[in-house]
């Protein structure tokens, strides 16, 4: 029986978990901390990647495709290369190094090469004495597509014969958990409720649109300075793309405005990087709103079919679901996210018995990755759905049936993963369940969720 | 005007005369930035949705992307350089930084300065005219809300400052 090994390892755990000693004051917790970087922000001094300037410095701009799928046949730079005041104009085969890069698997033309996947996939980039310079070149760029059938949902993706994103296909990750015997856990139900739960796509919009400034010193190093979240993964990738030794290569993290996941990838940072590289003069790129949008990555879309059941005592007895997952045209972190969709689908309850799949699918969209709450947030639209679903129908009260269901020290996640210490669900929930009561406040269900 | 299209501009510029010869065509915003280096000033969007480079103009608030920088010729402009300095914070910028109100900072000097317009035109703002007031001033990080205590705050002392019963009057 589930319930007695619970019962057990919860004894187990008391032997197990060491006792944590409190302070009853603290140097920082609990208390309203001043940022470091406040006062220059506050006051205008904070100096931001595209704040950056250095005397010979020149601009940067980037060519991105216009076409969500399509082999390219050639790319004419004569012209752009012609512009007054432009210094280079380079494509995929002034890549000294891989012309691969990315944050999991290294799956994404730093220029795409003999195909584009996707709208907004940097095709070319320039450098110039002035941003109109470099505009005008940009313009001057004749690329020949020859479009490819495109997909633009996994379920189109997934389909028999469906255009291939990529050569090994378009699934990038399956991701399977299986915990007890669902067949059992909804034979044990007393009610079961199904639904489909579908979100969408979201830009982070970091005020900040994305930025990189690079220049070679004296001793030959080529430095990046960019608002990134992780500065070695960005030299790594930057030295196999200009097949420089890691040594010769070095990042420098800029005050950043704002990331929320999406600045973790590789954005300006390899492409300035490239352009200081072959003009041997300092390079400032920064994308615009419009161009940010286009190319950079954005939160997954996701479609979610779940089944739960739940016992006359309003305790769950089992949570099976299937999760698609677009992650666009490249990998990004969307095996990651979607993975871990899979494993939070069923929330912060407990399901003796629990299984969900879940897909990262490629299709000709934008790239999704990372963003606050890191497929998490998906995952609760559904877990809370389907609980407000089942209170509703056992005619319990919403905050009872999560207090029964909820997970506490010593019962099991999805994964089999026991709850510790870290735990507050509960009393998170008797917290709002006290609040309630002391506002004369009751919970009314949405009149389309009690529908 | 020459091929170059060359222009002068002569202005004010946070209480300092600035006489220069710059190419011309361009956005305020540009004129700020790459001419005199004042980047306190930031492009969020160059479209005019974020605010984040909003920037007084005789004393009004304007948008620096959407504003030729011809416009300002003749014109006093005060960005967030002109407000006050790390050693001398202007209350808004002080009770921003005691509500927590700044996190990424990149709409920071646009909040500013439109809460500085908010304060000159309404030093007394309830909560939904402080909303009104930085409605064009989008934040990405905080919610909003310790923005508004932070104005909220700064307009009760600067009340407090100023004498009793004397309400400001509206600039030009």
């Amino acid at each position: 029986m589930t319930i007695l090994n619970e019962t057990l390892q919860e004894e187990e755990l008391k032997i197990q978990t060491p006792s944590i000693s409190r302070k009853d004051e603290y140097e920082s917790v609990g208390k309203s901390v001043l940022r470091k970087d406040s006062v220059p922000k506050v006051t205008g001094k904070a100096i931001y990647t595209g704040d950056l300037h250095m005397p010979g410095m020149l601009f940067g701009k980037v060519l991105l495709s216009t076409q969500a799928h399509a082999l390219i046949k050639s790319i004419d730079v004569s012209a752009a290369a012609a512009v007054p005041g432009v210094k280079a104009v380079l494509t995929s085969r002034d890549i000294p190094g891989e012309n691969a890069f990315g944050i999991a698997i290294p799956d994404q033309q730093v220029l795409a090469e003999t195909k584009v996947r996707y709208i907004g996939e940097p095709v070319a980039i320039v450098a110039a004495e002035d941003i109109f310079a470099a505009e005008q070149a940009i313009s001057q760029i004749q690329v020949e597509y020859e479009p490819l059938p495109a997909v633009f949902s996994p379920f189109d993706a997934l389909k028999p014969g469906a255009p291939a994103v990529h050569a090994k296909g378009n699934i990038l990750y399956h991701t399977k958990v299986r915990k007890g015997n669902i067949e059992r856990g909804f034979d044990e139900a007393a009610i079961i409720v199904e639904n489909i739960y579908r979100t969408s796509g979201q830009d982070h919009a970091p005020i900040e649109p994305e930025a990189g400034f690079a220049w070679i010193d004296a001793e030959g190093v080529l430095n990046v300075f960019s608002g990134t979240q992780y500065a070695f993964r960005d030299r790594r990738q930057i030295a196999i793309a200009l097949n420089l030794p890691m040594n010769r290569v070095r990042v420098a993290n800029m005050t950043m405005g704002g990331g929320f996941g999406r600045k973790d990838d590789v954005t300006a940072e390899i492409l300035v990087a490239l352009l200081a590289w072959k003009t041997g003069r300092p390079v400032r790129l920064v994308y615009s709103r419009h161009e940010a949008m286009m190319s950079q990555t954005h939160r997954h879309p996701t479609y979610t079919r779940v089944r739960t059941g739940a016992n006359k005592e309003g305790k769950l007895t089992a949570m099976e679901g299937v999760i698609y997952g677009d992650t666009g045209a490249y990998a990004s972190l969307g095996l990651f996210v979607i993975k871990k969709m899979a494993l939070h689908l069923g929330g912060p309850y407990y399901y003796p018995n629990y299984k969900s799949d879940s897909f990262s699918v490629y299709t000709n969209n934008p790239i999704f990755g990372a963003f606050r709450g890191f497929g998490v947030l998906q995952a609760a639209v559904s877990h809370e759905g389907q609980i407000d679903e089942l209170a509703e129908k056992l005619g319990m009260d919403p905050i009872e049936f999560r207090l029964r269901n909820c997970l506490r020290p010593g019962l099991s996640f999805s994964t089999g993963q026991l709850m510790t210490n870290a735990c507050g669900i509960a009393t998170t929930l008797e917290r709002l369940q006290d609040y309630l009561v002391e506002n004369g406040l009751s919970i009314e269900l949405h009149p389309e969720v009690s529908a | 005007m020459d091929e170059n299209n060359l222009i002068k501009m002569e202005l004010t510029v946070n209480g300092e005369a600035v006489s220069m010869i710059v190419k011309g065509g361009r956005r305020l915003l540009d004129f700020l930035r790459d001419d005199l280096h004042l980047t306190g000033t930031k492009e969020g969007c160059g479209e005019g949705e974020c605010g984040s480079c909003t920037v007084h103009l005789d004393g009004q608030s304007v948008l620096a992307c959407l504003t030729p920088m011809e416009r300002a010729i003749g014109c006093s402009v005060l960005t967030i350089e002109g407000v006050g300095s790390p050693t001398n914070l202007h209350p808004v910028q002080a009770a921003l930084l005691d509500e927590g109100g700044v996190q990424c900072g990149m709409c920071t000097p646009g909040m500013v300065m439109s809460a500085l317009d908010l304060l000159e035109r309404n030093p007394d703002p309830t909560i939904e005219e402080i909303i009104e007031g930085i409605s064009g001033n989008l934040c990405r990080c905080t919610g909003y809300k310790k923005i508004i205590y932070g104005i909220q705050q700064a307009a009760q002392e600067l009340q407090a400052a100023s004498p009793a019963g004397t309400v400001k009057e509206s600039v030009e």
